[in-house]
């Protein structure tokens, strides 16, 4: 088994990671640091999947206190508000890191200046974009400059299993990483560790992220003992694209079909949106047009795909494919037309505002541990605005390297690796391989992701989410009993073994969380408490690893440290109209 | 639906020996892939079969593959439209980790040659001043849009031919787009590198399945010869 030191260990390439090396880099020059990714460096992960684009102000009639005010208002009021702030004021930086060092190109309005397009749940015109595959062109200059930075070391295709902390000191003293393709194991000895490997949306039948995503980063800082912020918040994208048999189901058609002044409509061919927000109709949040729409499909007026349909083709035919190219491809691909004809969507779980508790540094309650990117929790409440999701991953990303910087800067005795936690986690990692006869892992990830599509989806109950929990235990005894054949060497049933370890660990929170708030906020909608209830409820839930392993739960006032919450209308979920 | 048959090449470089194909039958359904049918074949009967994937939507160039003996992403080619039999086999070019699943080093060796990062001009945090219109972006917006899959370098014979000694299409393609981006200021020296030494553009021999297999519609080898263009033109002190 391989030993490697280093100064900074970052876990995962998207706009966290990325973004967390430059800024590492660039702050010394002379550290040693390591990039590693599951996938390909800067091909995984979903800041590449981006399309709508990224919030942010620059236009002189928009301000901090509009972006950080829509950002609230759409969090439902629970949001970090330190975090939400940090996030609007650090964006225009980044995003001129992007255009300016980092030779990213935006697209222009007429006479040559920046364009920002109109986005649900915002009061400004401030999202720029790249055409609507934003994503592409951000990570993709983002890697390239990696090469201009040879401290900076890329590792493909290896995962981190489990962090590694010194028990006397609570420092972080490394991460035990996996090979993929060789099959072995390598201690990283490192003094400080930026996680950015994204969520765990993946644990739902209909998702839109990367399929590789399986909230690694979540599952081994629980696992190491931070804390985690409002774990039952998940976002349901409102339109991903139904494909059938194929796992292009899910995959994301655009906020800006929306923003455009495409329509909804059920399969009465009513725009349905007028019976849930008849002021905003398909220009609303994301957790009420997603909520709305599975309403619709769940009181029999579906389409028979079990969806909704977006139309946009009111906007002309050649207007839809200057304007979204690649939807149109995208959609073509399941033998439809966009620019001419509706097309089934569904809600697709999305994003997980929930995650590990930091501070605005991205410092977790380990030292030398940062957590950056979807990650963590708190930025955006109980539901994020489309566009402040890449937003976050390169605001934060870039705060999470130039913090991890300054401390390994100033650390005098790095943390030191223990062999008996380490040989532990090996072991348990290695056991399927034990087993003669056991579990197909790929069978208990369809099991989770239909449980929790069906019991902790979009519309929660008290019993639906009991039955879950019972039913978790279930399925995390199965991962116990998951047999692996085989060599070690790229075996994707193996890794499949260690994914679905860890989106239980993590919807094991989600569930229990959900059954703790007894209201409605966000992207959190409870039918036996329909309302939010700010009396009781303007509070953030927490959690963390109990002595028998278990989550423990406590919940913290909202700290309204720059806006009082009452001041503001429209953040609550009232009684819908039916 | 009816059934297909899914014939996969297997080899493990540390195993030795010739690789093998091994046929499994898939129930082809309604807008499958041929990424579906790997995943069913890893579920359901093989859980051994090694391949790479992540967004699964064509964003991230993750599973270039020869399918029916043509470079293609597995996750934007439709079961339906290859028939009864489909051979599935690992990207030419570059060197097998196992199965399906090779090491891209070879492609990003040649892409870290082009020094594909960009060189601001000026030290500047304003977004330059570019009107659509003005024409100023136009090449390098029909080019900029790699996903560095590497199904053109898999697909270039001159690459094979050459053994690595040709740069091939996609960082040539790299390099052109930041020799054309006005706010860069390595314009010259790209130039040089791009077209002076026996790896660069004028190895190309035009053989054009570079501009066949990219699923981004990109055109490297017209591209290339932009390259050969502006090294001719600044040889005989023209404007380029």
């Amino acid at each position: 088994m391989e030993h490697i030191d280093a100064d900074i260990l970052i876990l995962g390439s998207g706009g966290a990671g990325l973004f967390a090396a430059h800024h590492a880099a660039d702050q010394n020059p002379n550290l040693k640091i390591i990039v590693a990714a599951k996938g390909l460096i800067g091909k995984c992960g979903c800041t590449r999947m981006v399309q709508g684009g990224y919030n942010v102000v620059l236009h002189p009639d928009d301000s901090m206190e509009k972006h950080f005010f829509d950002t609230i208002k759409g969090g439902g009021g629970i949001n970090d508000q330190e975090m939400a702030w940090t996030l609007v004021n650090d964006a225009p930086k980044r995003i001129r890191e992007l255009e300016t060092k980092m030779g990213v190109f935006f697209d222009r309005n007429e006479d040559g200046t920046v364009h920002q397009k109109p986005f649900a749940g915002q009061s400004f015109d401030r999202t720029v974009h790249k055409g609507d595959l934003t994503g592409i062109e951000i990570i993709s200059r983002m890697r390239d400059q990696l090469f201009a930075k040879p401290n900076v070391i890329t590792w493909d295709e290896v995962r981190a299993i489990d962090l590694l902390v010194d028990e006397d000191s609570q420092k972080v003293a490394g991460c035990l990483m996996l090979n993929i393709r060789s099959g072995e194991f390598i201690v990283v000895h490192c003094k400080a560790v930026i996680v950015g490997t994204g969520g765990a949306a993946t644990m739902y039948k209909i998702a839109t992220p990367s399929l590789e995503k399986s909230g690694d980063g979540m599952a081994m800082c629980y696992r190491a003992g931070t804390d985690f912020i409002d774990m039952e918040m998940m976002q349901f994208h409102p339109t991903g694209l139904l494909a059938e048999n194929s796992r292009l189901n899910g995959g994301v058609l655009e906020e800006g079909l929306r923003g455009a002044g495409g329509y909804l409509i059920n399969a009465l061919g009513e725009r349905f949106m007028k019976n849930y927000d008849p002021e905003k109709l398909e220009r609303s949040t994301r957790d009420r047009v997603s909520r709305a729409a599975y309403m619709e499909i769940m009181a029999g007026r579906g389409t028979p795909l079990g969806g909704v349909y977006i139309d946009v083709s009111h906007l002309g035919k050649e207007n839809v494919r200057r304007m979204f190219p690649g939807m149109v491809e995208r959609c073509r691909d399941v033998g439809k037309d966009l620019s001419v004809e509706p097309v089934e969507i569904s809600p697709a779980a999305h994003f997980h505002m929930g995650g590990v508790k930091v501070t605005t540094n991205c410092e977790s309650n380990i030292s030398g541990l940062f957590v950056s990117g979807e990650d963590a929790g708190g930025v955006h409440g109980a539901n994020r605005l489309g566009g402040n999701g890449v937003c976050d991953s390169t605001v934060f990303g870039a705060r999470a390297g130039d913090a991890a910087a300054a401390y390994v800067n100033n650390l005098n005795s790095p943390g030191k690796v223990s062999e008996a936690e380490l040989n532990n986690f090996i072991n348990l990692t290695l056991e399927p391989f034990n087993r003669e006869e056991g579990e197909n892992p790929f069978y208990i990830r369809n099991a989770l992701k239909n449980l929790m599509w069906e019991k902790v989806g979009l519309v929660r109950n008290k019993r639906d989410l009991e039955e879950a929990l019972l039913e978790l235990d279930t399925l995390e005894k199965r991962t116990n009993n998951v047999s692996v054949k085989g060599s070690t060497k790229y075996n994707l049933t193996w890794q499949e073994f260690l994914n679905v370890r860890n989106l239980i660990t993590i919807a094991k929170m989600v569930t229990k969380s959900a059954l703790l708030r007894e209201e409605s906020r966000g992207s959190h909608y409870r039918e036996d408490f329909p309302e939010s209830n700010d009396e009781n409820w303007l509070n953030n839930v927490f959690a963390r690893k109990g002595p028998d392993g278990e989550p423990l739960f406590w919940t913290e006032k909202v700290k309204q440290s720059r806006m009082d919450i009452s001041k503001i209308q429209g953040h609550k979920i009232v009684a819908t109209v039916k | 639906m009816k059934d297909v048959e899914v014939t996969v090449m297997r080899y493990d470089p540390e195993e030795g020996g010739n690789p093998r194909y091994e046929t499994f039958t898939v129930e082809s359904k309604k807008n499958m892939t041929v990424l579906d049918s790997l995943f069913l074949i890893v579920e359901n009967q093989d859980p051994t079969l090694s391949f790479r994937c992540a967004c699964r939507l064509g964003m991230c160039g993750s599973c270039g593959m020869l399918i029916n003996g043509r470079g293609r992403l597995a996750c934007r080619t439709k079961i339906e439209h290859l028939g009864d039999q489909i051979k599935v086999e690992p990207m030419r070019n570059m060197d097998i980790i196992k199965d399906l699943s090779v090491n891209m080093d070879k492609f990003f060796k040649s892409w870290e040659k082009v020094k594909p990062y960009f060189v601001p001009k000026e030290n500047t945090d304003e977004f330059s001043i570019i009107p659509p219109s003005s024409g100023r972006r136009e090449i390098i917006d029909e080019n900029q849009d790699c996903i560095t899959c590497g199904l053109c370098f898999q697909s270039c014979d001159t690459v094979s031919l050459r053994n690595g000694e040709f740069i091939g299409p996609a960082a040539l393609n790299r390099g052109y787009t930041l020799i054309a981006d006005e706010r860069d200021g390595l314009r010259e020296e790209r130039l040089d590198m791009l077209s002076e030494t026996a790896e660069g553009a004028f190895g190309c021999r035009t053989l054009g399945a570079c501009v066949e297999v990219c699923p981004k519609g990109i055109k490297p080898m017209v591209t290339i010869q932009k390259i050969k263009t502006k090294k001719l033109k600044k040889s005989l002190g023209l404007k380029w």
